[in-house]
């Protein structure tokens, strides 16, 4: 791997919809800076919004609804467990996306989003408050519109290179190091700041169905925002908020309650009785959903044969045409259709972890910086409760404009390292003769997070996962051997799951209650806390080792409900008393004379053609 | 053998009539599942890092790709 050494302002890993605003943003405040977007693919198509979006599922619209009402929605759906001045930010500047969006896409208002004859943007109810804050659009072209924006400021785009390590000098920022999946070239860039836009932890739980790339989030998002942010110091919360959507089951896309519920479509049982109060995506309602399994009530439905015939069709065209575009395929192959009350099975997520629509992530501030000097962090990997893709554009937007000020006064500090060691380093999988296919040890790891992790979570096995992710990390990892650089990157894609597997555990042990409906259910301490309530569990490396610290969250400016309206269910598992058999003499002389006379030897009896 | 003569399962698949081999579709494929054979035509390279998003269809100038179906593991 020849390594090529750069110099610039401002990094960005992630060329998704945080990361291209935020270079957009930076580019715009200072022409002069000089901007890379890494990307592990081409920032046309990557991340989240590559085939379009359909909504901005959080929004203030003067008209309709106000910051505040962003505030209360969010202070309920995390339990009081929330910095309510990022909140109000994310409230507040949630219009100037709206502009942003039609700039970029050259789409007039109405066309983009839906608007009034006053013009003001028209939002629907679907967060449990009385506000409507949820904005539909036709965002099928805006990724190409930030991507095409993005090259037109001059801002340095180093597609299909992903980055594998950061570095600091005296606790600030320092650099950044990657390789190019196809070509292998290698690349060391010395930079006073990195805005972390990597998305979340897509790849953590394993799918049912046992396809490694059938998940919900976008595959190439691994957590290496998460594993990279630690690693360096920064400080994580919320890694005990597991985030388990309810999904189209088996093709795991967005089925899509927010699609459907405004309009009028709802959740139903294998009995066709609706079965919640709401669809939204809380851990409430993922405690209902988990209820009726429990109960015999599954599979459930996304019922929308009620409507009138073109409010589905309409739907049709929406879900089949953005986001996951293959979900009509899947449906006709199934024979499945919109207008029959039992076709769209849901199914709850295998588990991940992510800011966007749970709240696990790096700690940030109203402003996106972390607690690393120098390094920032936007959309999925940066906690902002239930930001969705409103809150990466708004806190990608900010963290470009404050990552250009800060470049403007701290000069990148020199790192240490020999380059030559860390590409031999990073190459070693190549040069192996044998060894681990990549995603045997992906599925391996997948399926323990699965077993171990999934909600109601059980401390024992959460333990056993600890056991595993160390056994892994010390016995498997240094065994994986790949034949290209496209393979490469995926023993960092594994590393980083890992590391989140473990911060979840340790995190989920560490908070002595459950909360967040199923998201946090812990069948040790099956209520809510009021100890714990404005608590966050706060992870950080300190010596080497994971650290875990209970603190509170920014005193709260306003005073709304803290709780979501839902009961923990009392787990009663009374089964009877079983059978007594008679009991044998627990010395048995034919089993110990057989072990003294063979030892630990198992004679040879099978012997083939017979002696 | 190459990959193109290994008769794996794929489920992208090139119209030869219709594709000019213009590599549009391994470029933007987010997933970098993609490759053009010796024949000058897109396979599946990397067939399991596919999240059938579509944009391989989407983005081909010539309407020469298509998602036949979704992977048979989840179809």
């Amino acid at each position: 791997m020849k390594v090529k050494t750069l110099t610039a302002d401002i990094v960005i890993l992630g060329g998704g919809s945080a990361g291209t605003i935020a270079a957009i943003k930076a580019k715009e405040k200072n022409p002069d800076a000089k901007v890379i977007i890494m990307d592990k693919g081409p920032i046309e198509s990557s991340g989240a919004i590559g085939r379009g979006m359909d909504a901005l599922n959080i929004m203030a619209s003067p008209g309709y609804s106000t910051p505040e009402d962003v505030v209360e929605a969010l202070t309920k759906v995390s339990e009081g467990v929330i910095d309510q001045e990022t909140a109000y930010v994310l409230g507040e500047k949630s219009k100037d996306v709206i502009k942003d969006l039609e700039e970029y896409t050259k789409r007039e208002p109405g066309d983009l989003f839906p608007t009034d004859k006053d013009g003001n943007y028209v939002t629907n109810y679907l967060h449990p408050t009385d506000a409507p804050l949820y904005l539909a659009m036709d965002g099928e072209d805006i990724k190409r519109g930030l991507a095409s924006r993005v090259k037109k400021l001059g801002v340095e785009v180093l597609s299909f290179t992903p980055a594998t390590k950061l570095f600091t000098t005296d606790g600030e920022i320092s650099g950044i190091f990657g390789f190019n999946i196809r070509t292998g070239q290698g690349y060391f860039i010395n930079t006073p700041t990195v805005i972390l836009t990597a998305g979340c932890v897509g790849k953590f739980g394993l799918p049912r169905d046992g396809y490694l790339s059938g998940i919900y989030e976008f595959p190439g998002n691994t957590g290496e925002g998460y594993a990279l942010a630690y690693e360096a110091g920064a400080e994580m919360v919320n890694l005990e908020c597991f985030q388990t959507n309810l999904l189209m089951k088996d093709y795991n896309g967005p089925a899509c309650g927010y699609v459907v519920y405004p309009r009028g479509g709802y959740g139903v049982n294998a009995e066709g009785n609706k079965y919640w109060t709401h669809g939204y995506w809380s851990g409430d309602m993922f405690l209902a959903v988990w209820k009726q399994f429990q109960e015999g009530k599954g599979p459930i439905y996304l019922k929308m044969d009620h409507l009138p015939q073109n409010t589905i069709n309409g739907l049709e065209k929406v879900l089949w045409g953005t986001e996951r575009t293959t979900r009509g395929k899947f449906h006709l192959d199934r024979s499945e259709s919109y207008h029959c009350w039992d076709s769209v099975e849901q199914g709850l997520e295998e588990i991940t972890l992510c800011s966007g629509h749970s709240m696990s992530g790096i700690k940030v501030d109203k402003d996106t910086k972390t607690t690393v000097p120098g390094l920032f962090a936007a959309g999925d990997c940066a906690s902002v409760p239930h930001q969705y893709l409103t809150g990466a554009f708004v806190f990608g937007a900010i963290a470009g404009q404050q990552a250009v000020d800060y470049a403007a006064t701290h000069k990148a500090k020199p790192v240490g390292v020999n380059l030559e060691i860390l590409a031999e380093e990073t190459e070693r999988p190549l040069k192996l003769e044998s060894g681990l296919a990549p995603s045997d040890v992906e599925f391996k790891l997948r399926a323990r997070i699965s077993q171990y992790l999934t909600p109601p979570k059980s401390d024992p096995l959460m333990q056993k996962m600890l056991w595993w992710c160390k056994r892994i990390r010390e016995q498997d990892i240094p065994r994986i051997k790949v034949n290209d650089y496209h393979d490469l990157i995926k023993v960092t894609e594994i590393k980083s799951i890992l590391v989140c597997a473990e911060m979840a555990a340790r995190a989920s042990l560490f908070r002595t209650e459950s909360r967040w409906g199923l998201s946090h259910f812990r069948l040790s301490y099956p209520a809510r806390d009021p100890k714990w309530d404005r608590k966050q569990v706060v992870i950080k490396k300190v010596g080497g080792e994971m650290t875990l610290e209970a603190v509170e969250v920014p005193a709260f400016k306003w005073d709304f409900p803290e709780y979501l309206e839902y009961e923990y269910p009392k787990m009663e598992f009374d089964i009877g008393e079983g059978y007594h058999p008679p009991k044998n003499d627990n010395v048995d002389p034919w089993l110990e004379e057989k072990y003294e006379r063979e030892g630990f030897e198992i004679p040879r009896r099978i012997v083939p053609g017979g002696k | 053998m190459t990959k193109t003569e290994v008769r794996e399962y794929q489920w992208i698949k090139p119209d030869k009539e219709k594709c000019i081999s213009c590599g549009q579709c391994v470029n933007f494929c987010p997933r970098d599942v993609l490759r053009l054979g010796e024949d000058g035509f897109p396979y599946m390279k990397y067939r399991d890092d596919c999240w059938y998003c579509d944009v391989c269809t989407y983005i081909c100038p010539k309407d020469a790709l298509h998602l036949e179906e979704i992977p048979y593991l989840i179809k």
